[in-house]
């Protein structure tokens, strides 16, 4: 079932292209990892589905609705994490879901029990009493979380949500993202960090400048962009590499010796990796073995000649 | 309700607040009766320029909202930018409306002179309006608490001392009384005046009638900007 489309959407900023013709199709129970640099229209492009901005072109479907998408029946059934610390700093942490769960029109028993269930599952219950300005970095960005999980949403927008933070409490929050999709919570988890979306995403959408350039599984992605699989091999004898046997070997496309490392490089699935060895090791002695693989900083590279962590160009 | 009744809680949180909205209205009422002016005695002057402070205090949590990223979340939530801005000026209302009556009942029970009560509350409550929806227009300029507040001090001082609350407007040059009726500070004076001195019960509505004017205008250009 599709929870939430955007079809043509264009979104100006004066002159400035924000979103140039966005189509995008988000499934229930997905994760799918928003990618791109800072200014690529991440932010933009959760704010257009959700409504918080209007755009110029184009239509969005959410929950089924074509009409009166943004209606407080689809948002109740939505949540943002926003990028921003948006909690009350003067406020308990108890006090900060009783609020937002109020907003979402919970009441009486129900909020109580839905803020000390959301605590809970950010691992914030012994800290309930406090106010954020007694918090961790990551404690802050935890509530910051829990704030958009007291109603349950079905559909939730993680905007960033690891900016800033220790790599601890960054695997607290992406173990938090994996139990709510156990859950069935559908997310939309936009980052520049790759690694998140290579751990959590069941699907990548990678953008920039206001575009979608490409979307697929991390896999279906590295497979697209990947033509030649590199091994590299250590070896005690460098001078005893048999480098026209080796190139001899089906796949294997080049060889080069450096210093004590022999890098091969093979085409794709070629499964000779058995042979190479072997022939490594019984003349020259294997010490060690890395295989290069591309990851999705390469995929983006490919795509667009930039760096994913900073947009800039190279 | 939710947003009205934290407003609240988040108002009596800040003891600088509870400082404004206690501590302060006590000591005027203890202030003494002046001999010639003004004509209510000195708390009750000071009571207009203390409302002004009140009024940016508690709108500035709107500013704070704003500045937090708060009024863009809820702008994802099911909750219309009006109603946020309602409860919050609900709340603020209400606790204006409370300090009001507290000092009027203080002045009252300490036996102060204060001619018409009754109407001397309605003033002071159609004024406290003016002063909220002042301060939400003028906190709508800024993107940052501390720096409206300081500049609006500033600002305070200025339509206290050409509104006729701090000195007599006679005492001004004759361009500066002129241009003194701009300022809602002049109205809120002329309604003390009129408190001890009125007849028409006309010119009280007008008095009146001019602050609630004031206090639209304000809450329109207040509630112009949204998400900053």
């Amino acid at each position: 079932m599709t929870i939430a489309a955007m079809q043509g959407i264009v979104k100006r900023y004066g002159n400035e292209l924000a979103l140039d013709y966005v189509d995008l199709s988000i499934h229930e129970g997905e994760i799918i990892g928003l990618l791109g640099p800072n200014g690529a229209g991440k932010t933009t492009l959760i704010h257009t589905l959700l409504g918080m901005i209007p755009f110029d072109k184009g239509s969005i479907q959410l929950f089924g609705r074509t009409e009166k998408v943004f209606s407080h029946e689809n948002k109740q059934k939505m949540g943002l994490v926003t990028q921003e610390l948006t909690v009350f700093e003067d406020l308990t942490a108890k006090e900060n879901l009783e609020f937002f769960a109020g907003v979402y029109g919970l009441k009486g028993e129900e909020r109580k029990k839905r803020v000390e269930e959301a605590l809970a599952f950010v691992g914030l219950s012994s800290n309930a009493g406090k106010t954020p300005a007694k918090f961790s970095g990551g404690m802050k960005r935890r509530l910051n979380i829990a704030c958009a999980l007291t109603h349950h949403p079905k559909f939730l927008i993680m905007d960033e949500p690891t900016v800033g933070i220790d790599p601890q409490s960054r695997n607290h929050i992406l173990e938090t993202v994996e139990k709510l999709r156990e859950q069935g919570t559908t997310i939309l988890y936009t980052t520049h960090y790759m690694e998140e979306v290579q751990t959590i995403a069941s699907r990548v959408v990678i953008v920039d400048q206001g575009q979608i350039i490409t979307e697929g599984t991390v896999n279906e992605l590295i497979a697209n962009i990947q033509h030649e699989e590199k091994i590299n091999i250590d070896v005690s004898t460098p001078g005893d590499v048999p480098v026209e046997r080796l190139k001899g070997l089906e796949g294997v496309k080049n060889v080069h010796v450096d210093g004590s490392t022999v890098q091969i490089i093979s085409t794709v699935g070629s499964g000779n990796l058995d042979r190479v060895l072997s022939l490594v090791k019984e003349t020259s002695g294997v010490v060690g073995i890395q295989a290069e693989k591309p990851d999705l900083e390469d995929v983006f590279l490919t795509l667009t000649g930039k760096q994913l962590r900073d947009g800039e160009e190279e | 309700m939710t947003i009205f009744t934290f407003a609240l809680k988040r108002i009596f949180k800040d003891k600088t607040n509870l400082i404004f909205l206690t501590l302060f209205p006590v000591a005027a009422i203890f202030l003494p009766e002046p001999e010639y002016w003004p004509l209510l005695p000195y708390g009750y002057h000071y009571f207009g320029v203390l409302i002004l402070f009140v009024g940016i205090r508690l709108t500035g949590l709107l500013v704070e909202d704003r500045q937090k990223g708060v009024v863009k979340r809820l702008a994802a939530a099911p909750v219309t930018h009006f109603q946020y801005l309602f409860q919050n000026l609900l709340a603020f209302s209400v606790i204006v409306i409370a300090q009001c009556i507290f000092m009027i009942a203080g002045g009252v029970i300490y036996d102060h002179e204060l001619h018409e009560p009754l109407l001397l509350l309605i003033l002071f409550i159609v004024f406290s309006f003016t002063a909220i929806a002042l301060s939400l227009a003028w906190n709508s300029l800024y993107r940052n608490k501390e720096t409206s507040f300081l500049v609006f001090m500033c600002v305070i001082i200025i339509m206290a001392l050409l509104g006729g609350i701090m000195m007599p407007i006679e005492m001004l040059p004759d361009v500066l009384e002129q241009l003194a009726v701009i300022f809602p500070t002049y109205w809120l004076a002329e309604g003390m005046e009129w408190v001890v001195m009125g007849e028409d019960t006309a010119d009280f509505l007008l008095i009146n009638g001019v602050l609630l004017l004031y206090t639209l205008l304000f809450l329109i250009i207040g509630s112009i900007r949204r998400m900053g």
